[in-house]
């Protein structure tokens, strides 16, 4: 590096300290005014303090911190702080990225879904200490940050299902997602404790160097990383640790769901790969997770959009959808193969379709959050029409449900396309063919509501209601970025590359 | 050392099945805590003898993390099932299906 200053090495944190310390902005301005009812004040602080921490994240990623210099090796350049528990490296900054976008965009909409809600300010903070968290899962390079981290992301996403407090729907979903993830981190932890039992640290890179020279105990290592394996597949909401998914989406406040299903998502995801690809890639003669991550991909997607056809909650919908995307990003781990380059190219595909997923799938729940806010109702059947009432929303709302499905009308294109196409040149046919029937499968309630809003004549007469300002800048930030999202692919896949090259390399 | 690494391990693993068991078939959500408490315990009984074994401290600076996590997670916990006693009249965890498939 021939740069004249740089910064000192803890202010790789940035965007994670940014995030805490909005939260703690929120928390005093609350103390200061606590019958504050209004809560511009309250959006504003979270969407500059989301802002702040994606422009670190940014800045971070573009001008290369953490990342392997010109004269170095492809997996060097990594920032390690507090005695290697953290690292700030390409993948960490390229999910931070993805995780404040999403909370930029969740702030934003809040704003007035939440004008009657009387903890606002409470609500506010949660969501940025949950952010907070799942920017350090994406820096937890030892199994203690990594537990604490998650737990940092769970324990505010609880009391955000929940918050709801005299709706049966949201405190059924608050508590059928915290009892399914107490039971989770618990199992999580007993993993965890397994793996120190089999190699005497929880240090990633210690553990990986004890795993290659060989565990007297391999029959712990092998169960502990399956609990480990369990605790990330209920972080992502995998079949067979989907069953909170759907219900916690449905009872939580919309923009919770968002955020829950998209950020919550990428900060497992990144768990994921890098406990087992960087960690546990040696180890597979242990606990052959590739292919239990084989079979976890094909049943979840599988699963999850056979049942989402069937259903007419429009949420509920989503959620399966949601559930159907983790199994398709679950290919990355699933087609692990240990060759160097096959590696990179599936896990970049991965990644770059968790970025492009992080703005759909906000996208789409920022849209329903908007059809609750003028009650039109849940099911399909209340959709109807709703295209002649709120033409952009509702055009916003097509690209994004065409682009998870895989059409060429944003990212999701782009990014299932590099996914197949790296499932084929690794030799995982039937991979590939799983994705391909399963987006065809997925088009059908994709199309289903984008045909009840254009379509569809409406029962009785909508009234247009006022529109809420803040959630239509979201989902129109949210359109934009989906669609700009197609000439800006080879970017997105490039610093995607860079970030699964530091752990598969 | 007085005592085999082996039996921690059988005590952690009973441990670990009785909150299972408890988990699975018991429905007031407040032993429901209980039985996770149970779980997460005997991750912590692994971690104290096996930081014994290795005669480093990395195991029991985790334990302490855990026995606050475990804290923080019940403090919300009894918040929810709060609430869930508000809206059902019950904190019996069969109670709460409106929402199904």
């Amino acid at each position: 590096m021939t740069e004249v200053t740089t910064l000192p090495d803890w202010t790789a944190i940035a965007p994670a300290l940014a995030l805490l310390g909005t939260a703690f902005v929120l928390l005093l301005a609350d103390m200061i005014d606590p019958d504050d009812s209004n809560g511009t004040a309250l959006t504003g602080i979270s969407v500059t303090g989301g802002l702040v921490a994606l422009g670190f994240a940014l800045w971070y990623l573009l001008a290369g911190t953490g990342q392997p210099g010109a004269s170095q090796e492809p997996t060097e350049g990594a920032i390690e702080l507090f005695g290697d528990a953290l690292v700030v490296d390409g993948m960490s900054l390229f999910f931070s990225v993805i995780i404040t976008s999403v909370v930029v965009l969740v702030a934003l909409a809040s704003h007035e879904y939440l004008r009657e809600h009387p903890y606002q300010a409470e609500y506010y903070s949660l969501v940025l200490l949950a952010s907070t968290g799942m920017v350090m899962v994406t820096a937890a390079n030892s199994f203690v940050t990594a537990f604490i981290s998650i737990e940092l992301v769970s324990l505010p996403s609880y009391a955000l299902v929940a918050s709801l407090k005299t709706n049966e729907g949201s405190v059924e979903g608050g508590l059928k997602y915290f009892l399914i993830g107490a039971l989770s981190s618990a199992i999580f932890a007993y993993g965890i404790a397994l793996v120190y039992v089999a190699t005497g640290s929880l240090q990633f890179g210690a553990v990986e160097i004890a795993i290659a020279d060989g565990v007297g105990f391999d029959s712990l290592l092998g169960l502990g990383m399956l609990m480990i394996l369990g605790g990330i597949a209920f972080k992502i909401a995998a079949v067979p640790f989907h069953f909170w998914a759907p219900d916690a989406y449905e009872g939580a406040p919309a923009p919770i769901s968002a955020f829950i299903s998209s950020a919550s998502k990428a900060a497992g995801f990144v768990l994921g790969f890098r406990v087992f690809v960087d960690v546990f890639g040696t180890a597979t003669g242990v606990f052959d997770w590739v292919d239990a991550f084989l079979i976890l991909s094909i049943v979840t997607m599988t699963i999850a959009n056979f049942t989402a056809l069937k259903q007419d909650n429009v949420k509920r919908i989503l959620a399966y959808s949601s559930v159907a995307h983790a199994g398709y990003i679950l290919i990355a781990l699933a087609a692990f193969t240990g060759s160097v380059e096959g590696e990179i190219s599936i896990l970049g595909a991965g990644m770059a379709h968790l970025f492009v997923y992080g703005f759909m799938n906000t996208g789409a729940f920022l849209f329903i959050a908007l059809a609750e806010y003028w009650d039109v109702g849940r099911t399909v059947e209340d959709y109807h029409g709703l295209g002649n009432r709120a033409p952009f929303a509702c055009a916003a709302m097509t690209v994004f449900l065409f682009s998870l499905a895989g059409l060429p009308i944003g990212g999701g294109f782009f990014s299932k396309f590099y996914l197949l196409f790296a499932t084929v040149t690794g030799g995982q046919e039937l991979l590939g063919a799983a994705l391909i029937i399963n987006s065809v499968v997925s088009l059908f309630y994709y199309t289903r509501i984008v045909r009840a809003i254009w379509i569809e004549e409406p029962g009785e007469d909508l009234e247009p209601g006022e529109y809420p300002t803040g959630l239509y800048a979201a989902i129109a930030v949210a359109a934009l970025a989906t669609i700009l999202l197609i000439p800006a692919f080879g970017f997105v896949i490039e610093y995607a590359e860079i970030a699964a090259r530091m752990i598969g390399g | 050392m007085a005592v085999e690494p082996g039996w921690y391990l059988l005590l952690s693993a009973a441990v670990f099945c009785i909150g299972l068991f408890g988990v699975l078939v018991r429905r007031n959500a407040l032993v429901f805590l209980m039985s996770i408490e149970l779980m997460i315990n005997a991750a912590n009984i692994n971690l104290v003898a096996f930081a014994l074994v290795y005669g480093n401290i990395t195991g029991q600076t985790f334990v302490l993390f855990l026995i606050a996590l475990a804290a923080a997670e019940v403090a919300v916990g009894i918040g929810i099932i709060l609430a869930l006693n508000r809206n059902f009249e019950s904190i019996d965890v069969t109670d709460a299906v409106t929402m199904r498939w």
